[in-house]
């Protein structure tokens, strides 16, 4: 078992720790926010978020390059220390997930989104590549590589990014307790939950808030364009076992954890990427538990679709 | 029996309102003025585009007036929403039917809604929503799935939602679009039940003449003005046809139907206008 051998070899002095506990705090958080993004359709809007975090990272980057002192360049060989990285993306996704709910208003969410990601993905790759340039003609630390950013940089991932991700997931679950009973009737019947005092201009900016920080941590582990996978395929599968929103929620919660667990093992196992790996073995979860609505909606009465 | 305390307190007062929606030429309705006391039934009848949901949309404070004001037992329709005033039911519910929600948990979340965060559902209010689900006679079904109600079933959850925290006004957006006549009548009688269970003051705005003259004391006639007549001797032929600008059979004697192509049926009130 290459697994235990990576974790607790001490050869490896406990690198292996912060990417397994990063991986599986995201797949906590991903787990019963991926409800909100299926049952709110918000999927595009999770791919829209993250790839605009995708300009943020460039913006980042490219400061570092520049020198401009907080982004500290080269700390432990790299260009973007990880603290301005944790304060620039997201905030960039928030902005964007902002400009997305704006435009949307006027040009329809389709549009929105499209225009959104395109706009900050271009911003992004212009960035990254400027700050490649610009960090090779000062002697800089190079910048990561784009396909880091794509598809995730798990093995990187320091105590520093668990702490954060910890923080988010504390956050994000918090706020979903908190707010549970009118995001709910929101996300369920807007104007009935408008008639009994429930605000949905704040509650749809409380969601894709929680979603653009969400996005995000699980950028750390699946990357831009896959981050969205961990954000839907756990809440997709847990709507076809669970019949009411507690135990959609809580199979939710397992079905990530278990996935993202799953990965890992079989990533470490076969030597593969941990971010696909991990999108993989939960597209698995989801296949499965379709099968099993399946088999008991023959059963007894399924729950229509 | 009615619980309103006062009979001749107004529960719903518009005065003087007129909305122009952007971009629209003419108004929605002009200088509307109504009021309805505690306790009493209104059946608002008008054609399609005559101002029905408008109305509605004014008292919900979703629509908000260019002129006049509303006041829901005395308070504005915001404020009255956020007391728990108003219930209402939708004539097209917006919710989504795939959520994994049973009849009792939609019915729970109206309630619980009012809760702070962190208090749980108390058995009392537990048992306040199991007892509408029963004054609807939902109670066979509470425990299915929202989806998989037919629209009579869910219409009744969503009367039960609107009750169940405790309003004084319900509002009634078209509520027997697509029900056949005996529906019809059972729906009369379950809104008999309700309103007199609970003391509440009810508001119907419909195109259905048999509705409204089954379930309302009196009906006024909506067609970007108001006019008024008692129902059901009110609503004669040439009232209807005006306000329908349609020629227009109206048989109203406990709800029998009326075919508006069919003239020579029994029970056509050819009394004059009552106009009030």
């Amino acid at each position: 078992m290459r697994t235990i051998d990576y974790l607790f070899n001490p050869v490896y002095d406990g690198d292996y720790w912060p990417p397994v506990i990063a991986t599986l705090l995201v797949a906590l958080l991903a787990g019963p926010l991926s409800v909100l993004v299926v049952l709110k359709r918000l999927a595009f809007i999770g791919q829209g978020v993250s790839h605009s975090a995708f300009g943020g990272v460039g913006l980042a980057m490219l400061a570092a390059a520049t020198g401009v002192g907080f982004f500290g360049a080269s700390e432990g060989g790299r260009l973007l220390s990880p603290l301005a990285a944790s304060i620039v993306v997201p905030g960039f996704a928030l902005l964007s997930a902002l400009a997305i709910s704006r435009l949307s208003r006027s040009s329809g969410l389709d549009a929105a989104i499209g225009v959104v990601l395109a706009v900050s993905m271009a911003i992004g790759v212009q960035a990254q590549s400027s700050a490649g340039r610009l960090a090779l003609e000062r002697g800089l630390a190079r910048p990561p590589s784009l396909e880091r950013t794509l598809f995730g940089h798990v093995l990187e991932v320091g105590w520093f990014d668990v702490a954060a991700s910890a923080a988010v997931a504390i956050a994000v679950g918090a706020a979903l307790w908190w707010w549970r009973r009118p995001l709910l009737f929101w996300a369920f019947d807007a104007e009935g939950s408008r008639v009994r005092g429930v605000r949905g201009g704040r509650m749809r900016a409380l969601l894709l808030g929680m979603l653009a920080i969400a996005v995000v941590v699980v950028m750390q582990v699946a990357g831009v364009v896959l981050a969205t996978a961990m954000l839907v395929l756990p809440g997709a599968a847990a709507l076809r076992l669970g019949r009411t929103l507690g135990p959609v929620f809580l199979w939710s919660v397992v079905l990530s954890v278990l996935g993202a667990a799953a990965g890992v093992v079989i990533g470490f196992e076969l030597d593969l990427l941990l971010g696909p790996s991990i999108v993989a073995a939960q597209a698995v979860l989801l296949a499965i538990a379709m099968a099993a609505g399946v088999a008991r909606g023959k059963m007894a009465r399924g729950r229509p679709r | 029996m009615p619980a309103s305390s006062g009979s001749s307190e107004v529960a719903i007062e518009v005065d003087g309102v007129t909305v122009r929606y952007p971009g629209a030429v003419e108004p929605a309705v002009r200088s509307l003025s109504l009021r309805v006391n505690a306790g009493e039934r209104l059946g608002v009848l008008g054609p399609n585009g005559g101002g029905k949901s408008t109305l509605l949309g004014v008292i919900l404070g979703g629509v908000r007036p260019s002129e006049g004001r509303v006041r829901v037992f005395g308070h504005e329709p915001g404020r009255a929403l956020a007391l728990g005033l108003v219930g209402h039911v939708p004539q097209r519910p917006s919710l989504e039917r795939g959520f994994p929600l049973t009849a009792r948990q939609v019915v729970r979340q109206a309630v619980s809604i009012s809760l702070p965060a962190w208090r749980s559902f108390g058995r009392d209010a537990a048992s306040r929503v199991d007892e509408m689900l029963g004054l609807v006679d939902s109670t066979a079904y509470a425990d299915e799935l929202v989806g998989s109600l037919s629209g009579g079933q869910l219409q009744r959850v969503l009367i039960a939602r609107a009750v169940a925290p405790g309003p004084r006004v319900l509002l009634l957006d078209e509520p027997t679009t697509g029900v056949d006549v005996s529906g019809q009548r059972r729906f009369a009688e379950m809104i008999d039940t309700l309103v007199s269970t609970l003391g509440l003051t009810v508001v119907t705005v419909s195109h259905e003449v048999r509705t409204l003259a089954a379930t309302s004391d009196r009906v006024a006639c909506l067609s970007r003005t108001l006019h008024y007549h008692d129902a059901p001797h009110g609503l004669t032929r040439e009232v209807l046809a005006e306000l329908f600008q349609h020629d227009v059979e109206a048989v109203l004697d406990g709800g029998v139907t009326a075919h508006p192509h069919a003239p020579g049926e029994a029970g056509v009130h050819e009394r004059g206008g009552a106009a009030s």
